[in-house]
């Protein structure tokens, strides 16, 4: 008797194995190998005449670590993202959760509304707010000719233009993330609280919030890698002087050839990105693990 | 006799197929090429320069040789890196890579670029002695001048000393990506010379400290002088007289401390798949008509000497016999070795 369930499930572990095959294998061509590829690269060492010799060397890795105008650039990255991630969560929840609450038959048209930001390219987006926040642009047309300003404000190639680019960007990823999550959560719920006497902030704080806790670690994630990678943006709104990790390691790489210190750079950006999101989703985790748990019994599911 | 008819016919529609296998294995022959004279693929940077390269050669020129060239655009940034990352493939992917005079000779100092063999350019003794190369040859070139709006600038400058000063504040435009050439003319500002940049930097810091604009590109450039945010820059005068025809109320002076030479050329990737269509080209590229078109169109001067420029557009994009005199060359060499360290100290230093 027991035989059957055996072959049963070696057979189904076959199919399993099967229909994992096919990504596994792409996912090990496309991003693994280059990724090792560019590991091996990153212990080479540079020299103009013959771009690459091959050694093992970590100089590369000192050099970033020890040299304080890499080292500005990349907690410049790490700044700009936290900030961006944390603005897009903040905006997104109301978003998300109108979304998800709305009757509306309206609703469908409004989640377009979310998406069709995703069609354009991030370049397209940027010269878009290139047009706005321009010298002569229309926020500043708009600011002097109602008198408020008298010379144009540079908006162009600051900090701010990044930042309002990138959450342009990452908004509607937050937005699709959280709203998933909402629209899981039991409407009872939401009632029971309030009619045992919870304010609305209370119920929001205390009862949806830790039940929409995966969303946002999921949102804040996504955000904060896409943030810490983003090229597009920077590059066009930030200009020459506000350098972030992208562009530099791109600049590595294609205007100076230098490929070891690139490669190098590129992990080091990926490693930074890995651990502020494993260190963070492990906080935010174990802050709540209490929370999460709880409101399934509450719901008695 | 039907059966028979078809059985002769399949025979020797397979001797037909062999035949052709065998000639096609042993020639590289196929029905395009015995057709045409080749397949080009040209490396060049987009816009007008790729247009302008398909209207004024790649059609009224090569197309009649039964030649296709094909444009592979990208900057000369991953160009170069596509060249680098190729040579150790026996065949490469490009027939020719259009980069500067320094890129010429960086690419050819790293081995990657094929010795241009001059017999078969027959129009190469018309190029002018600064432009050919063993390694490549110079297409078109232009000089690095001062532009400034008299309307914001009450003094005109003379020199890159003028230019290059702390006095401008944010009047002063510098473009981030030519920044070999930015240093170059400080450092010929400040006592500075084609091999050594270094007296340039301070004067660079104090035009920076005195809040010059460092802008990305040259289009972004030629929109902040149209704009009037910015008053005074140094630019190849080709690029000027396009800005001057666009609207852009800016004058040129030739700085005295010497003009510094832009020449941009071609060069055959030593791994090209079709060398002998590539010297092909680069012949086509030096004929007069060609030059002359782009002189016209683009406002840059024809590396040849038999080429008839009408004079009103000498005038406007050429230099006086004075100012010839002071065309210096770039010492290539110095560049190629000091490039990483430049660029460094511009990004970490100037910029940072």
């Amino acid at each position: 008797m027991a035989a059957v369930p055996a072959a049963r499930a070696g057979a189904s572990g076959w199919s399993a194995a099967a229909a994992v095959a096919p990504a596994s294998i792409i996912v090990t061509i496309g991003i693994v190998l280059p990724i090792v590829i560019l590991f091996r690269y990153s212990l080479n060492q540079y020299t103009p005449a013959r771009m690459m010799v091959d050694a093992f060397s970590i100089e590369n890795y000192a050099k970033f670590l020890t040299d304080p105008f890499y080292l500005s650039v990349l907690f410049r990255t790490i700044r700009v993202a936290a900030l961006c991630t944390a603005i897009c969560v903040v905006l997104a929840f109301p978003m998300a959760y109108c979304l998800a609450r709305t009757r509306s038959r309206f609703k469908n048209l409004m989640l377009m509304a979310i998406i069709l930001p995703l069609f354009v390219g991030n370049a397209v987006r940027a010269a878009g707010w290139m047009v706005l926040f321009g010298n002569r642009g229309f926020v500043n047309s708009i600011l002097m000719g109602l008198g408020i300003t008298r010379e144009p404000l540079q908006i162009m190639y600051t900090e701010f233009a990044v930042v309002v680019g990138v959450i342009a960007v990452n908004l509607p990823f937050v937005v699709l993330t959280l709203q998933a999550v909402l629209e899981g959560i039991d409407r009872a719920i939401e009632e029971a609280a309030l009619g045992l006497g919870a304010d609305p902030w209370r119920t929001f704080r205390h009862v949806v919030l830790p039940l929409a806790m995966p969303g946002v670690i999921a949102g804040t994630i996504l955000s904060f890698i896409l943030a810490m990678n983003a090229y597009a943006t920077p590059v066009l709104l930030g200009g020459p002087t506000f350098q972030m990790m992208a562009p530099t390691v791109y600049n590595q790489f294609a205007g100076l050839s230098n490929w070891p210190f690139g490669a190098a750079m590129a992990f080091i950006l990926m490693t930074a990105t890995l651990l502020l999101t494993v260190t963070s989703n492990w906080l935010a985790q174990s802050r709540y693990r209490r929370a999460l748990v709880t409101p399934i019994n509450v719901a008695g599911k | 006799m039907e059966k028979h008819s078809s059985d002769i016919t399949r025979r020797r529609l397979m001797k037909a197929a062999g035949a052709l296998a065998g000639v096609a294995a042993i020639g590289g022959w196929s029905p395009a090429r015995a057709q045409a004279g080749g397949r080009i693929v040209l490396g060049t940077w987009g816009g007008d320069y790729s247009k302008l390269l398909s209207k004024n050669i790649d059609t009224p020129l090569m197309a009649p040789k039964k030649y296709e060239v094909v444009h592979d655009i990208g900057g000369d940034p991953e160009r170069r890196a596509k060249m680098r990352a190729e040579a150790r493939l026996p065949r490469g992917t490009s027939d020719l890579q259009g980069l500067s005079a320094a890129q010429m000779y960086e690419m050819n100092e790293a081995g990657l670029c094929l010795p241009i063999d001059y017999a078969k350019i027959p129009n190469a003794k018309y190029v002018l002695p600064q432009m050919r190369y063993p390694y490549g040859i110079g297409h078109i070139y232009s000089g690095k001048v001062i532009l400034y709006n008299p309307k914001l600038i009450a003094t005109p400058p003379t020199s890159f000393a003028d230019a290059l000063d702390s006095r401008h504040g944010g009047k002063l435009g510098i473009i981030d990506i030519q920044y070999q050439f930015t240093m170059m003319a400080a450092a010929l500002a400040s006592g500075g010379s084609m091999t050594d940049y270094e007296p340039g930097k301070a004067r660079l810091m104090a035009c920076r400290k005195a809040g010059a604009k460092i802008l990305p590109t040259n289009e972004a450039m030629a929109q902040a002088l149209q704009n009037e945010e910015v008053g005074i820059c140094i630019m190849w005068k080709a690029r000027a007289v396009q800005w001057q025809k666009a609207g852009a109320k800016v004058e040129t002076v030739a700085p005295k401390e010497g003009i510094p030479l832009y020449i941009s050329g071609f060069v055959i990737p030593k791994n090209a798949p079709n060398k002998d269509a590539a010297h092909v080209w680069l012949n086509e590229m030096l004929e007069p008509s060609a030059q002359e078109a782009f002189a016209e169109d683009m406002g840059y001067n024809a590396s040849v000497t038999n080429a008839k420029i009408p004079p009103e557009t000498e005038k406007r994009i050429g230099f006086n016999a004075e100012e010839r005199k002071r065309l210096i060359d770039l010492d290539y060499g110095y560049l190629a070795k000091n490039d990483t360290a430049l660029k460094e100290w511009w990004d970490k230093t100037f910029k940072g």
